[in-house]
Protein backbone atom coordinates (compact mmCIF):
# COMPACT_ATOMS: atom_id res chain seq x y z
CA UNK A 1 0.00 0.00 0.00
CA UNK A 2 2.76 2.02 1.08
CA UNK A 3 4.53 1.98 -2.18
CA UNK A 4 0.54 2.53 -4.21
CA UNK A 5 0.89 5.99 -2.31
CA UNK A 6 4.58 7.04 -3.47
CA UNK A 7 3.89 6.00 -6.60
CA UNK A 8 0.10 8.14 -6.84
CA UNK A 9 2.22 10.80 -5.34
CA UNK A 10 4.52 10.81 -8.03
CA UNK A 11 1.78 10.28 -10.70
CA UNK A 12 -0.02 13.26 -9.30
CA UNK A 13 2.77 15.73 -9.42
CA UNK A 14 3.76 14.73 -13.28
CA UNK A 15 0.45 14.86 -14.00
CA UNK A 16 -0.90 17.93 -12.78
CA UNK A 17 1.93 19.51 -13.62
CA UNK A 18 1.77 20.81 -9.64
CA UNK A 19 5.29 23.15 -9.10
CA UNK A 20 6.77 23.77 -5.80
CA UNK A 21 5.58 20.27 -4.57
CA UNK A 22 6.74 17.40 -3.07
CA UNK A 23 5.87 14.33 -2.48
CA UNK A 24 6.39 15.00 0.84
CA UNK A 25 4.50 17.88 1.03
CA UNK A 26 1.07 15.41 0.21
CA UNK A 27 -0.44 14.47 3.30
CA UNK A 28 -2.58 10.80 2.35
CA UNK A 29 -4.67 11.23 4.55
CA UNK A 30 -5.30 15.38 3.69
CA UNK A 31 -8.16 16.73 0.89
CA UNK A 32 -7.16 16.54 -2.31
CA UNK A 33 -9.43 19.23 -3.20
CA UNK A 34 -10.25 22.83 -1.59
CA UNK A 35 -7.96 23.10 1.54
CA UNK A 36 -5.90 20.55 1.53
CA UNK A 37 -3.95 20.48 -1.80
CA UNK A 38 -6.31 22.34 -3.42
CA UNK A 39 -6.85 20.49 -6.93
CA UNK A 40 -9.33 21.73 -8.73
CA UNK A 41 -12.17 19.46 -11.15
CA UNK A 42 -9.73 19.79 -14.42
CA UNK A 43 -7.31 18.14 -11.47
CA UNK A 44 -10.16 15.84 -11.00
CA UNK A 45 -10.79 14.66 -14.61
CA UNK A 46 -6.86 14.61 -15.57
CA UNK A 47 -6.43 12.35 -12.49
CA UNK A 48 -9.56 10.08 -13.13
CA UNK A 49 -7.97 9.64 -16.77
CA UNK A 50 -4.61 8.90 -15.30
CA UNK A 51 -5.14 6.65 -12.92
CA UNK A 52 -7.40 4.10 -15.37
CA UNK A 53 -4.89 4.25 -18.08
CA UNK A 54 -1.85 3.64 -15.82
CA UNK A 55 -3.40 1.29 -13.85
CA UNK A 56 -5.75 -0.40 -16.37
CA UNK A 57 -8.65 -0.43 -14.68
CA UNK A 58 -12.26 1.05 -15.40
CA UNK A 59 -13.89 2.59 -13.10
CA UNK A 60 -17.43 2.85 -12.27
CA UNK A 61 -19.01 4.31 -9.33
CA UNK A 62 -21.92 6.75 -8.83
CA UNK A 63 -20.85 10.46 -7.86
CA UNK A 64 -21.22 10.01 -4.14
CA UNK A 65 -18.93 7.27 -4.43
CA UNK A 66 -16.73 9.15 -6.65
CA UNK A 67 -16.19 12.27 -3.97
CA UNK A 68 -15.30 9.92 -1.77
CA UNK A 69 -12.46 7.32 -3.51
CA UNK A 70 -10.84 10.69 -4.43
CA UNK A 71 -11.51 12.42 -1.20
CA UNK A 72 -7.51 12.02 -0.46
CA UNK A 73 -4.47 9.64 -1.77
CA UNK A 74 -5.22 7.27 1.16
CA UNK A 75 -8.52 6.50 -0.20
CA UNK A 76 -7.76 6.70 -3.85
CA UNK A 77 -4.85 3.45 -3.11
CA UNK A 78 -7.62 1.99 -1.69
CA UNK A 79 -9.57 2.25 -4.36
CA UNK A 80 -7.36 1.22 -6.98
CA UNK A 81 -6.40 -2.12 -4.64
CA UNK A 82 -10.13 -3.08 -4.87
CA UNK A 83 -10.17 -2.40 -8.77
CA UNK A 84 -7.47 -4.12 -9.25
CA UNK A 85 -8.44 -6.95 -7.41
CA UNK A 86 -11.54 -7.52 -8.87
CA UNK B 1 -54.48 17.88 -7.85
CA UNK B 2 -51.61 15.67 -9.54
CA UNK B 3 -47.98 16.24 -9.43
CA UNK B 4 -48.26 17.77 -12.92
CA UNK B 5 -50.56 20.46 -12.15
CA UNK B 6 -48.18 21.62 -8.95
CA UNK B 7 -44.96 22.64 -10.94
CA UNK B 8 -46.24 26.05 -11.77
CA UNK B 9 -42.86 27.15 -12.01
CA UNK B 10 -43.74 29.75 -15.29
CA UNK B 11 -47.08 30.45 -17.10
CA UNK B 12 -47.97 29.79 -20.39
CA UNK B 13 -48.00 26.53 -22.27
CA UNK B 14 -46.25 23.60 -20.94
CA UNK B 15 -45.20 20.45 -22.71
CA UNK B 16 -47.10 17.61 -22.92
CA UNK B 17 -45.78 15.17 -20.47
CA UNK B 18 -47.57 12.34 -18.65
CA UNK B 19 -48.22 12.96 -14.70
CA UNK B 20 -45.71 10.08 -13.93
CA UNK B 21 -43.09 11.72 -15.56
CA UNK B 22 -43.41 14.40 -13.09
CA UNK B 23 -43.96 12.59 -10.05
CA UNK B 24 -39.82 12.50 -9.54
CA UNK B 25 -37.99 15.72 -9.57
CA UNK B 26 -34.49 14.36 -9.08
CA UNK B 27 -32.40 11.94 -8.57
CA UNK B 28 -29.75 11.41 -5.69
CA UNK B 29 -26.84 9.05 -5.36
CA UNK B 30 -28.83 6.80 -4.74
CA UNK B 31 -32.43 7.56 -4.50
CA UNK B 32 -35.48 9.80 -6.29
CA UNK B 33 -37.05 12.79 -4.87
CA UNK B 34 -40.74 13.09 -5.38
CA UNK B 35 -42.71 15.88 -6.27
CA UNK B 36 -44.90 16.21 -3.72
CA UNK B 37 -42.23 16.38 -1.22
CA UNK B 38 -40.20 18.97 -3.47
CA UNK B 39 -43.72 21.37 -3.30
CA UNK B 40 -43.83 20.67 0.40
CA UNK B 41 -40.45 22.38 1.19
CA UNK B 42 -41.30 24.99 -1.36
CA UNK B 43 -44.08 26.16 -0.17
CA UNK B 44 -43.21 25.52 3.10
CA UNK B 45 -40.07 27.64 3.00
CA UNK B 46 -41.76 30.49 1.29
CA UNK B 47 -44.11 30.83 4.07
CA UNK B 48 -41.06 30.93 6.33
CA UNK B 49 -39.09 33.82 3.70
CA UNK B 50 -42.46 36.13 3.63
CA UNK B 51 -41.65 36.55 7.43
CA UNK B 52 -38.77 37.63 6.53
CA UNK B 53 -37.69 41.34 6.62
CA UNK B 54 -34.38 40.41 4.58
CA UNK B 55 -35.45 41.41 0.67
CA UNK B 56 -32.32 40.73 -0.86
CA UNK B 57 -31.23 37.30 -0.79
CA UNK B 58 -28.12 35.37 -1.95
CA UNK B 59 -29.15 31.71 -2.94
CA UNK B 60 -25.74 29.36 -2.52
CA UNK B 61 -26.19 25.86 -2.44
CA UNK B 62 -23.91 22.96 -3.10
CA UNK B 63 -26.54 20.27 -3.67
CA UNK B 64 -28.83 21.22 -6.53
CA UNK B 65 -31.91 19.75 -5.20
CA UNK B 66 -31.08 22.38 -2.88
CA UNK B 67 -30.61 25.12 -5.02
CA UNK B 68 -33.86 24.35 -6.86
CA UNK B 69 -36.46 24.20 -3.24
CA UNK B 70 -34.38 27.27 -2.51
CA UNK B 71 -35.01 29.27 -6.01
CA UNK B 72 -38.66 28.49 -6.15
CA UNK B 73 -39.30 29.15 -2.37
CA UNK B 74 -37.53 32.90 -3.12
CA UNK B 75 -39.44 33.47 -6.34
CA UNK B 76 -42.55 32.75 -4.77
CA UNK B 77 -41.75 34.82 -1.40
CA UNK B 78 -41.04 37.48 -3.91
CA UNK B 79 -37.67 37.87 -3.36
CA UNK B 80 -35.02 39.41 -4.85
CA UNK B 81 -32.76 36.90 -6.32
CA UNK B 82 -28.72 37.28 -5.76
CA UNK B 83 -26.34 34.36 -7.68
CA UNK B 84 -22.72 35.68 -6.33
CA UNK B 85 -20.16 34.89 -8.96
CA UNK B 86 -18.64 32.16 -6.82
CA UNK B 87 -19.78 30.56 -3.47
CA UNK B 88 -17.26 31.81 -1.22
CA UNK B 89 -18.41 34.66 1.48
CA UNK B 90 -16.65 37.30 0.05
CA UNK B 91 -18.92 37.01 -3.09
CA UNK B 92 -22.23 37.19 -1.22
CA UNK B 93 -20.30 40.68 0.44
CA UNK B 94 -20.12 41.44 -2.49
CA UNK B 95 -23.21 41.43 -4.39
CA UNK B 96 -24.74 43.32 -1.50
CA UNK B 97 -27.06 40.29 0.14
CA UNK B 98 -29.04 40.95 3.00
CA UNK B 99 -29.52 37.56 3.69
CA UNK B 100 -28.23 34.07 2.60
CA UNK B 101 -30.17 30.96 1.72
CA UNK B 102 -27.67 27.76 1.52
CA UNK B 103 -26.91 24.37 2.48
CA UNK B 104 -23.69 25.44 3.58
CA UNK B 105 -24.80 27.44 6.55
CA UNK B 106 -21.27 27.06 8.44
CA UNK B 107 -19.64 28.97 5.15
CA UNK B 108 -21.03 32.11 6.11
CA UNK B 109 -20.65 32.69 10.02
CA UNK B 110 -20.59 36.42 10.05
CA UNK B 111 -23.79 36.86 7.63
CA UNK B 112 -27.77 36.09 7.84
CA UNK B 113 -28.43 32.81 7.35
CA UNK B 114 -31.12 30.33 6.56
CA UNK B 115 -30.52 27.09 6.30
CA UNK B 116 -32.55 25.51 3.03
CA UNK B 117 -32.18 21.93 4.16
CA UNK B 118 -33.52 23.11 8.37
CA UNK B 119 -36.39 24.52 7.64
CA UNK B 120 -39.44 22.71 9.13
CA UNK B 121 -42.63 24.00 7.88
CA UNK B 122 -44.11 22.41 5.31
CA UNK B 123 -47.15 23.85 3.13
CA UNK B 124 -49.23 22.68 0.55
CA UNK B 125 -48.78 24.07 -2.70
CA UNK B 126 -50.00 26.77 -4.08
CA UNK B 127 -50.80 26.92 -8.09
CA UNK B 128 -50.23 30.60 -8.25
CA UNK B 129 -47.87 31.75 -11.18
CA UNK B 130 -44.90 33.17 -10.25
CA UNK B 131 -44.62 37.10 -10.83
CA UNK B 132 -42.57 37.53 -14.27
CA UNK B 133 -41.28 40.86 -12.89
CA UNK B 134 -39.18 39.11 -10.11
CA UNK B 135 -35.54 40.67 -10.55
CA UNK B 136 -32.56 37.87 -10.55
CA UNK B 137 -29.14 39.25 -10.15
CA UNK B 138 -26.55 37.14 -12.11
CA UNK B 139 -22.60 37.76 -11.98
CA UNK B 140 -19.77 37.61 -14.51
CA UNK B 141 -16.39 38.78 -15.18
CA UNK B 142 -16.27 41.84 -16.83
CA UNK B 143 -13.32 43.54 -18.34
CA UNK B 144 -13.19 46.67 -15.85
CA UNK B 145 -11.85 44.90 -13.08
CA UNK B 146 -14.84 44.18 -11.03
CA UNK B 147 -17.23 41.77 -11.40
CA UNK B 148 -20.22 42.65 -13.71
CA UNK B 149 -23.64 41.98 -12.33
CA UNK B 150 -26.45 41.19 -15.20
CA UNK B 151 -30.27 42.01 -13.97
CA UNK B 152 -32.97 39.81 -15.46
CA UNK B 153 -36.44 39.39 -15.20
CA UNK B 154 -37.93 35.75 -14.48
CA UNK B 155 -40.02 36.39 -17.83
CA UNK B 156 -36.31 36.29 -19.42
CA UNK B 157 -35.69 33.09 -18.19
CA UNK B 158 -39.25 31.50 -18.67
CA UNK B 159 -39.33 32.93 -22.31
CA UNK B 160 -35.55 31.26 -22.59
CA UNK B 161 -36.59 28.28 -21.43
CA UNK B 162 -39.58 27.81 -23.40
CA UNK B 163 -38.30 28.36 -26.41
CA UNK B 164 -35.26 25.59 -25.40
CA UNK B 165 -38.29 23.16 -25.16
CA UNK B 166 -39.19 24.35 -28.70
CA UNK B 167 -35.98 23.38 -29.92
CA UNK B 168 -35.20 19.90 -28.44
CA UNK B 169 -37.89 19.09 -26.24
CA UNK B 170 -39.61 16.57 -28.95
CA UNK B 171 -35.68 14.65 -29.00
CA UNK B 172 -35.30 14.77 -25.12
CA UNK B 173 -38.48 13.96 -24.09
CA UNK B 174 -38.47 11.84 -20.66
CA UNK B 175 -35.02 11.95 -20.53
CA UNK B 176 -32.60 12.46 -16.91
CA UNK B 177 -30.68 15.30 -16.63
CA UNK B 178 -27.17 14.75 -15.85
CA UNK B 179 -24.77 17.89 -15.73
CA UNK B 180 -20.55 18.76 -15.11
CA UNK B 181 -21.71 22.92 -14.99
CA UNK B 182 -22.46 24.75 -12.09
CA UNK B 183 -26.03 25.74 -11.44
CA UNK B 184 -25.69 29.00 -10.38
CA UNK B 185 -24.23 30.25 -13.60
CA UNK B 186 -26.73 31.26 -16.51
CA UNK B 187 -26.13 28.29 -18.92
CA UNK B 188 -26.58 25.64 -15.54
CA UNK B 189 -29.33 27.90 -14.16
CA UNK B 190 -31.23 27.08 -16.99
CA UNK B 191 -29.92 23.95 -18.62
CA UNK B 192 -29.75 21.78 -15.48
CA UNK B 193 -32.50 23.28 -13.17
CA UNK B 194 -35.08 25.68 -14.57
CA UNK B 195 -35.49 23.77 -17.89
CA UNK B 196 -36.09 20.68 -16.50
CA UNK B 197 -38.18 21.70 -13.77
CA UNK B 198 -40.62 23.40 -16.24
CA UNK B 199 -40.76 20.40 -18.66
CA UNK B 200 -40.58 17.78 -16.10
CA UNK B 201 -37.88 16.08 -16.81
CA UNK B 202 -36.02 14.45 -13.68
CA UNK B 203 -32.49 16.05 -12.91
CA UNK B 204 -29.67 14.12 -11.35
CA UNK B 205 -28.80 16.17 -8.57
CA UNK B 206 -25.03 16.00 -7.92
CA UNK B 207 -22.57 17.45 -10.50
CA UNK B 208 -20.81 14.23 -12.58
CA UNK B 209 -16.74 15.41 -12.26
CA UNK B 210 -15.68 12.13 -13.78
CA UNK B 211 -16.79 10.67 -17.03
CA UNK B 212 -17.08 7.07 -15.81
CA UNK B 213 -19.88 8.52 -13.68
CA UNK B 214 -22.04 8.98 -16.83
CA UNK B 215 -21.76 5.12 -17.79
CA UNK B 216 -22.94 4.59 -13.89
CA UNK B 217 -25.93 7.01 -14.33
CA UNK B 218 -26.34 6.08 -18.07
CA UNK B 219 -27.54 2.02 -16.71
CA UNK B 220 -29.01 3.06 -13.86
CA UNK B 221 -31.82 5.60 -15.70
CA UNK B 222 -31.89 3.80 -19.31
CA UNK B 223 -32.16 7.20 -20.76
CA UNK B 224 -30.10 10.80 -20.06
CA UNK B 225 -28.88 13.76 -21.31
CA UNK B 226 -25.51 15.66 -20.54
CA UNK B 227 -25.06 19.47 -20.06
CA UNK B 228 -21.62 19.88 -20.13
CA UNK B 229 -18.90 22.21 -21.46
CA UNK B 230 -15.32 21.78 -23.58
CA UNK B 231 -13.28 21.78 -20.56
CA UNK B 232 -15.07 18.69 -19.85
CA UNK B 233 -15.70 17.11 -22.90
CA UNK B 234 -11.95 17.12 -23.93
CA UNK B 235 -11.30 15.13 -20.92
CA UNK B 236 -13.79 12.31 -21.70
CA UNK B 237 -10.89 9.71 -23.54
CA UNK B 238 -13.94 7.38 -24.43
CA UNK B 239 -17.55 8.61 -25.88
CA UNK B 240 -17.73 5.24 -26.85
CA UNK B 241 -17.82 3.45 -23.00
CA UNK B 242 -21.40 6.05 -22.52
CA UNK B 243 -23.36 2.80 -22.48
CA UNK B 244 -26.19 2.11 -23.51
CA UNK B 245 -25.30 4.02 -26.67
CA UNK B 246 -29.01 4.89 -26.99
CA UNK B 247 -29.04 6.15 -23.82
CA UNK B 248 -27.67 9.43 -24.38
CA UNK B 249 -30.36 11.40 -26.16
CA UNK B 250 -28.15 14.72 -26.20
CA UNK B 251 -24.63 15.87 -25.15
CA UNK B 252 -24.99 19.98 -24.89
CA UNK B 253 -21.60 21.62 -24.67
CA UNK B 254 -21.64 25.49 -24.27
CA UNK B 255 -18.47 27.93 -22.39
CA UNK B 256 -16.23 28.46 -25.42
CA UNK B 257 -16.43 26.51 -28.50
CA UNK B 258 -15.89 22.83 -28.91
CA UNK B 259 -12.72 21.58 -30.29
CA UNK B 260 -12.95 20.15 -33.74
CA UNK B 261 -10.99 16.95 -32.34
CA UNK B 262 -13.38 16.62 -29.41
CA UNK B 263 -16.42 17.49 -32.07
CA UNK B 264 -15.54 14.63 -34.25
CA UNK B 265 -14.54 12.32 -31.61
CA UNK B 266 -18.10 12.89 -29.69
CA UNK B 267 -19.91 11.89 -33.18
CA UNK B 268 -17.89 8.83 -34.35
CA UNK B 269 -17.89 7.35 -30.99
CA UNK B 270 -20.98 8.01 -29.74
CA UNK B 271 -22.88 8.10 -32.66
CA UNK B 272 -24.48 11.16 -31.95
CA UNK B 273 -23.17 14.83 -32.69
CA UNK B 274 -22.97 17.31 -29.46
CA UNK B 275 -25.11 19.98 -29.79
CA UNK B 276 -22.84 23.48 -29.13
CA UNK B 277 -24.99 26.41 -27.31
CA UNK B 278 -23.60 30.03 -28.03
CA UNK B 279 -24.92 32.37 -25.36
CA UNK B 280 -23.45 34.36 -22.30
CA UNK B 281 -25.10 36.00 -19.08
CA UNK B 282 -25.85 39.11 -20.53
CA UNK B 283 -27.56 37.85 -23.78
CA UNK B 284 -28.68 34.33 -22.75
CA UNK B 285 -28.92 31.53 -25.25
CA UNK B 286 -28.30 32.98 -28.63
CA UNK B 287 -27.52 29.99 -31.06
CA UNK B 288 -26.60 26.73 -31.27
CA UNK B 289 -25.03 24.25 -33.99
CA UNK B 290 -24.39 20.31 -34.59
CA UNK B 291 -20.88 19.56 -35.67
CA UNK B 292 -20.94 18.46 -39.38
CA UNK B 293 -18.27 16.77 -40.74
CA UNK B 294 -15.96 18.78 -43.24
CA UNK B 295 -16.93 22.08 -43.79
CA UNK B 296 -14.40 23.88 -41.77
CA UNK B 297 -16.10 26.14 -39.38
CA UNK B 298 -19.83 25.49 -38.90
CA UNK B 299 -22.21 27.71 -38.60
CA UNK B 300 -24.67 28.26 -35.72
CA UNK B 301 -28.49 28.69 -35.93
CA UNK B 302 -29.81 31.42 -33.75
CA UNK B 303 -32.40 29.90 -31.66
CA UNK B 304 -36.37 30.59 -32.20
CA UNK B 305 -36.92 34.32 -31.11
CA UNK B 306 -33.38 35.75 -31.54
CA UNK B 307 -32.52 38.14 -34.12
CA UNK B 308 -28.97 39.15 -34.70
CA UNK B 309 -27.23 42.27 -36.19
CA UNK B 310 -23.66 41.83 -38.05
CA UNK B 311 -22.08 42.71 -41.17
CA UNK B 312 -22.24 40.22 -44.23
CA UNK B 313 -18.96 40.65 -45.87
CA UNK B 314 -16.53 41.14 -42.81
CA UNK B 315 -16.38 39.88 -39.52
CA UNK B 316 -17.90 42.76 -36.86
CA UNK B 317 -19.63 43.13 -34.03
CA UNK B 318 -22.61 41.12 -32.85
CA UNK B 319 -25.74 42.47 -31.88
CA UNK B 320 -28.62 40.58 -30.45
CA UNK B 321 -32.21 41.33 -29.64
CA UNK B 322 -34.38 38.20 -28.15
CA UNK B 323 -37.58 37.72 -26.23
CA UNK B 324 -35.12 37.09 -23.10
CA UNK B 325 -32.85 40.21 -23.59
CA UNK B 326 -33.84 43.09 -21.00
CA UNK B 327 -36.99 44.71 -22.19
CA UNK B 328 -36.68 42.43 -25.32
CA UNK B 329 -33.73 44.98 -26.59
CA UNK B 330 -30.67 45.10 -28.43
CA UNK B 331 -27.26 44.00 -26.45
CA UNK B 332 -23.73 43.80 -27.89
CA UNK B 333 -21.87 40.34 -27.33
CA UNK B 334 -18.47 41.71 -27.72
CA UNK B 335 -18.00 38.59 -30.16
CA UNK B 336 -16.89 39.38 -33.61
CA UNK B 337 -19.55 37.91 -36.09
CA UNK B 338 -19.88 37.41 -39.91
CA UNK B 339 -23.99 37.32 -40.92
CA UNK B 340 -25.35 34.32 -43.27
CA UNK B 341 -28.13 33.31 -45.12
CA UNK B 342 -31.29 31.97 -43.54
CA UNK B 343 -30.29 33.56 -39.62
CA UNK B 344 -26.91 31.59 -39.60
CA UNK B 345 -23.37 33.22 -38.55
CA UNK B 346 -19.89 32.08 -37.68
CA UNK B 347 -17.75 33.65 -34.75
CA UNK B 348 -14.47 34.92 -35.43
CA UNK B 349 -13.10 35.32 -32.09
CA UNK B 350 -13.43 38.67 -29.22
CA UNK B 351 -13.70 42.10 -29.54
CA UNK B 352 -12.32 43.01 -26.49
CA UNK B 353 -9.60 41.91 -23.71
CA UNK B 354 -12.14 39.43 -22.03
CA UNK B 355 -10.27 36.36 -21.52
CA UNK B 356 -10.88 32.27 -20.94
CA UNK B 357 -9.90 29.93 -18.61
CA UNK B 358 -10.86 26.32 -19.31
CA UNK B 359 -14.33 27.95 -20.59
CA UNK B 360 -14.62 30.14 -17.65
CA UNK B 361 -14.59 33.91 -18.10
CA UNK B 362 -12.10 35.94 -15.94
CA UNK B 363 -10.72 39.22 -15.38
CA UNK B 364 -7.19 39.41 -14.55
CA UNK B 365 -7.24 43.33 -13.85
CA UNK B 366 -9.81 42.60 -10.97
CA UNK B 367 -7.50 39.33 -10.19
CA UNK B 368 -4.74 42.00 -9.78
CA UNK B 369 -6.44 44.59 -7.85
CA UNK B 370 -7.17 41.56 -5.32
CA UNK B 371 -3.31 40.65 -4.93
CA UNK B 372 -2.63 44.25 -4.63
CA UNK B 373 -4.86 44.87 -1.50
CA UNK B 374 -2.64 42.10 0.13
CA UNK B 375 -0.49 43.33 2.75
CA UNK B 376 2.00 41.09 1.29
CA UNK B 377 2.01 42.16 -2.36
CA UNK B 378 3.57 45.42 -3.74
CA UNK B 379 2.55 45.02 -7.94
CA UNK B 380 1.13 41.96 -9.38
CA UNK B 381 0.43 40.73 -13.00
CA UNK B 382 -1.31 37.60 -14.12
CA UNK B 383 -1.10 35.74 -17.75
CA UNK B 384 -2.74 32.99 -19.21
CA UNK B 385 -0.62 30.14 -19.44
CA UNK B 386 -1.38 27.57 -21.96
CA UNK B 387 -0.05 23.79 -21.91
CA UNK B 388 -1.82 20.62 -21.63
CA UNK B 389 -4.75 22.90 -19.47
CA UNK B 390 -4.82 26.64 -19.67
CA UNK B 391 -3.89 28.80 -16.26
CA UNK B 392 -3.50 31.62 -14.38
CA UNK B 393 0.22 32.73 -13.61
CA UNK B 394 1.32 35.22 -11.15
CA UNK B 395 4.24 37.18 -11.20
CA UNK B 396 4.34 39.50 -7.79
CA UNK B 397 6.86 41.91 -6.72
CA UNK B 398 6.17 41.43 -2.77
CA UNK B 399 5.95 44.39 -0.16
CA UNK B 400 8.72 44.54 2.81
CA UNK B 401 5.96 42.42 4.83
CA UNK B 402 5.96 40.03 2.00
CA UNK B 403 9.77 39.91 1.87
CA UNK B 404 10.11 39.62 5.72
CA UNK B 405 7.42 36.61 5.31
CA UNK B 406 9.12 35.19 2.54
CA UNK B 407 12.72 34.88 4.21
CA UNK B 408 10.89 33.78 7.46
CA UNK B 409 8.51 30.93 6.41
CA UNK B 410 9.67 30.21 2.65
CA UNK B 411 7.88 31.10 -0.85
CA UNK B 412 5.53 27.83 -0.36
CA UNK B 413 4.32 29.35 2.43
CA UNK B 414 3.79 33.15 0.55
CA UNK B 415 2.16 31.50 -1.87
CA UNK B 416 -0.54 29.34 0.04
CA UNK B 417 -1.15 32.41 1.79
CA UNK B 418 -2.38 34.33 -1.19
CA UNK B 419 -4.01 31.54 -2.75
CA UNK B 420 -6.29 31.23 0.42
CA UNK B 421 -7.22 35.06 -0.27
CA UNK B 422 -7.51 34.23 -3.66
CA UNK B 423 -9.95 31.25 -3.37
CA UNK B 424 -13.13 33.53 -1.33
CA UNK B 425 -13.02 35.22 -4.41
CA UNK B 426 -12.49 32.59 -7.26
CA UNK B 427 -13.72 29.27 -8.18
CA UNK B 428 -10.95 26.68 -7.92
CA UNK B 429 -10.06 26.98 -11.90
CA UNK B 430 -9.11 30.78 -12.45
CA UNK B 431 -6.91 30.55 -9.21
CA UNK B 432 -3.10 30.65 -10.39
CA UNK B 433 -1.54 27.58 -10.43
CA UNK B 434 2.16 29.08 -11.43
CA UNK B 435 4.01 31.77 -9.33
CA UNK B 436 7.08 34.20 -9.69
CA UNK B 437 8.35 36.61 -7.14
CA UNK B 438 10.25 38.66 -8.60
CA UNK B 439 12.25 41.53 -7.56
CA UNK B 440 10.35 43.99 -10.16
CA UNK B 441 8.21 43.83 -12.84
CA UNK B 442 10.04 43.13 -16.28
CA UNK B 443 9.66 46.02 -18.49
CA UNK B 444 11.54 47.50 -21.34
CA UNK B 445 13.33 50.96 -21.83
CA UNK B 446 9.78 52.85 -22.28
CA UNK B 447 8.64 51.13 -18.70
CA UNK B 448 5.95 49.22 -20.36
CA UNK B 449 5.25 46.03 -19.38
CA UNK B 450 6.05 43.08 -22.47
CA UNK B 451 3.84 39.44 -22.16
CA UNK B 452 6.41 38.08 -23.70
CA UNK B 453 8.48 38.87 -20.85
CA UNK B 454 6.32 37.95 -18.62
CA UNK B 455 5.35 34.65 -20.19
CA UNK B 456 9.26 33.65 -20.40
CA UNK B 457 8.84 33.85 -16.76
CA UNK B 458 7.38 30.97 -16.70
CA UNK B 459 8.72 28.72 -19.75
CA UNK B 460 12.27 29.05 -18.52
CA UNK B 461 11.78 27.02 -15.82
CA UNK B 462 9.46 24.25 -17.35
Amino acid sequence: MNTLIDELKQLIIRVLDLEDVTPADIDPQAPLFGDGLGLDSIDALELGVAIQKHYHITLDATSAETRQHFYSLANLAKFITERQAS
Amino acid sequence: MNAADKIILFSGQRPQLSATQYRVVAYTGNGELLADDFHARVAGIARHLRQRPEQRWALVCDDTFWFAVGFLALARARKTLIFPQASGPANVAEAQAAAVLTDQPTRFPSLVTLDVAAVTESGTAVGTDLDDELLIELYTSGSTGRPKRVDKLLGQLRAEVAALEVQWGQTLGDAVVLATVPHHHLYGLLFRVLWPLWAGRPFYAPTCEQAFEFNTAASRFGRCLMVSSPAFLTRVTDFGRLQPSDAFRAVFSSGAPLPEATAAKIANESGRAAIEVYGSTETGGIAWRDWEPEVGQTPWHCLTGVEIAAPGNTPGLLRVRSPWTWRADWVETGDLGQALAQRRFLLHGRADSVLKVEDKRVSLAEMERHLVAHEFVSEARLLVLKGKRSSVGAVVVLSAAGRRQLQQAGAQKVRKLLLEMLRTWYEPVLVPRKWRFVESLPGNAMGKIESARLQALFTERG
